[in-house]
């Protein structure tokens, strides 16, 4: 059974001092799943998604990658197996170019060209420009593009149109299903527009107050009384 | 929509040029070292450029913190003096052959400021600064106190040893041939951090600068890189002090001291630390500055003062940013 699973929380503990973010959370996705993160803000979405990619360690609870467990193998360690995220704050190297910096994490992987990567982004007009001179938009791509070079196995993006107006934030959604579907990766994807999650999802996962609150199929949560009430309301 | 895709023609131009470019100027600059003594007769004129060039050497070590690190060091100074004071001890005690000793002075700093360099690349800001302070002096206090080492705050003469690596060691204190010397060192110095720069380790290195955290999230370790970088600086300011002390035949504590390690920090500033040149040029223009500048000696710090106010008022980006500017300027004009 956990053959299928690509990543996993058993457990997932996140203690703030006397305050518990993360309440023994487990997650299981599937492999080539595109699985939707959802919940109210300070739900403990992003500190879920810390835990998973290794920017938090040593806490209790347990995190497997294609049923190995690593738990204690640092960031970088992680993203070496195939294990990659964007951040819900935009994070990428203001003073290098589009080019240099996407090169730079191939070197990490493979040696794989970063090209096509930055034809899937729309990103190849802007190679030779730094960072900080592109359009918030056309970062926020390149923040997924850093994750999405030597095509990871696990994606685990944390609100990746952030910030985006409601065309872009769809465009992204489209090329993410697209890219999913024909690179096989696994997607974890912490998102508020639910029109969004709705349409790419597979499956979703409703967290709340630092634990699982619901998780099922897309019409399921749509239907979950308790989600209506924790965070959909009853517009969705 | 032409501009879009001349864009997207730059971003395949192959970087094996770029190389070529950086060994064709070394070789043009070498070559031009060599004639030096040639083209120049006075004496002292040679002795003052080899000053300069020694202290280029050190500016371009601080200079490359900043560019490639992005840390502000008070205390390269500290590997100036020890390239130095290693050569200079050694040889002094005959403990081991100068050429070891020549070795020696240049890997002993290195390695020091790679193990330093992994714990201080971690700590940025001020307390970057201060830190290197701190271990700078720390190396000065051990050198003006301890007086069997090399009579503490009098400083050391040295005899040099009649040859090293087979040539006559008398030439190394003619001014005719140290400055092509130092010059060479200067050169393969500015050409290999060129190359460097360009080279895997360094441009991670460059990704760390920039944002640590997410070059540990694209999979890179980042301890590494940035040690190299205090090791690359290090090994420049070495060779600086060695080329010194053996010039003089003179160690001293001043080598070490905080002060030196500040003027060299400007010098990287008024010149351009965004540039690998930079430094080199700056510290060049302030030593001629300071040698016109004599009769009013009395008056050089606050000369150097407002040299730095006005460059950071008026040019941010140092001599070298200013020039480029003023270069781009005049040809986007028709
Ligand atoms: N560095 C921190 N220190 C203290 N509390 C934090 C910190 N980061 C997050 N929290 C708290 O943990 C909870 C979960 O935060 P977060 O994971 O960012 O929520 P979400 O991403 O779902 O909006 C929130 O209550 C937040 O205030
Ligand atoms: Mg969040």
């Amino acid at each position: 059974m956990s053959a299928n699973l690509a990543i996993q929380g058993l457990g997932v503990e996140r203690r703030y001092g006397g305050f518990r973010a993360l309440k023994g959370v487990d997650i299981a996705v599937k492999r080539g799943e595109i699985r939707g993160l959802i919940g109210p803000n300070g739900a403990g979405k992003s500190t879920l998604i810390d835990v998973l990619s290794g920017r938090v360690r040593g806490q209790p609870g347990k995190v497997l990658l294609d049923g190995k467990d690593i738990s204690a193998l640092k960031p970088q360690e992680r993203r070496r197996l195939g294990l990659a995220r964007s951040f819900q704050r935009t994070n990428i190297f203001p003073a290098l170019s589009v080019e240099q910096q996407l090169r730079i994490a191939s070197w990490a992987v493979t040696d794989a060209g970063i090209e096509e990567v930055m034809a899937e982004l729309n990103l190849t007009a802007l190679a030779r420009t730094p960072a900080a001179e592109i359009s918030y938009g056309d970062q926020r791509r390149l923040d997924l593009a850093l994750a999405l070079v030597g095509r990871p196995s696990v994606l685990l993006l944390d609100e990746p149109a952030a910030g985006l107006t409601v065309e872009e934030s769809h465009g992204l959604a489209t090329i993410l299903r697209d890219l999913a579907n024909r690179w096989n990766v696994t997607v974890l994807l912490v998102e508020h527009d639910m029109q969004v999650v709705f349409s790419i999802c597979d499956g979703i996962t409703v967290l709340h107050l630092g634990q699982t609150l619901a998780e099922g199929g897309v019409a399921e949560i749509r239907a979950d009384k308790r989600v209506v009430t924790a965070y959909l309301g009853t517009e969705a | 929509m032409t501009s879009a895709v001349d864009k997207a023609a730059l971003a395949k131009r192959p970087v094996m040029p770029r190389t070529a470019r950086i060994l064709g100027f070394a070789a043009l600059a070498l070559a031009l070292g060599v004639a030096m003594p040639w083209l120049v007769s006075s004496k002292l004129t040679l002795s003052l450029t080899t000053q300069a060039i020694v202290d280029a050497l050190l500016a371009t070590s601080v200079g490359f913190l900043v560019l490639q690190n992005g840390r502000v060091s008070f205390g390269q100074a500290a590997f100036f003096g020890l390239g130095g004071y290693a050569f200079g001890v050694l040889v002094a005690r005959q403990l081991v052959a100068p050429e070891v000793a020549f070795l020696l002075a240049l890997a002993l700093p290195t390695l020091v400021a790679f193990l330093l360099g992994l714990v201080f690349a971690r700590i940025a800001g001020v307390a970057h600064a201060m830190l290197t302070l701190a271990v700078g002096q720390a190396f000065y206090e051990i050198a003006f106190r301890w007086r069997e080492l090399a009579k503490g705050d009098d400083g050391m003469s040295f005899e040099l040893p009649q040859r090293i690596f087979g040539f006559a060691s008398s030439s190394l204190q003619d001014p005719a041939v140290m400055v092509v010397v130092a010059w060479s060192a200067l050169v393969l110095a500015l050409a290999g951090l060129a190359l460097f720069v360009n080279s895997r380790i360094g441009q991670i290195a460059a990704a760390v600068r920039d944002n640590e955290e997410r070059a540990r999230f694209i999979g890179h370790d980042t301890a590494i890189p940035p040690a190299i970088v205090y090791a690359i600086a290090a090994f420049l300011a070495a060779l600086a002090g060695l080329l010194q002390a053996t010039y003089n035949g003179y160690i001293a504590p001043q080598m070490f001291h905080w002060s030196l390690s500040g003027t060299a920090l400007i010098m990287a500033v008024v010149g351009g630390a965004q540039f690998i040149v930079g430094p080199a040029i700056g510290a060049v223009c302030f030593f001629f500055l300071k040698d016109f500048a004599g009769r009013f000696a009395e008056f050089w710090p606050a000369i150097v003062g407002t040299v730095l106010v006005a460059v950071t008022l008026l040019m941010p980006q140092g001599m070298v940013g200013l020039a480029f500017r003023l270069w781009a300027a005049r040809r986007s004009k028709p």
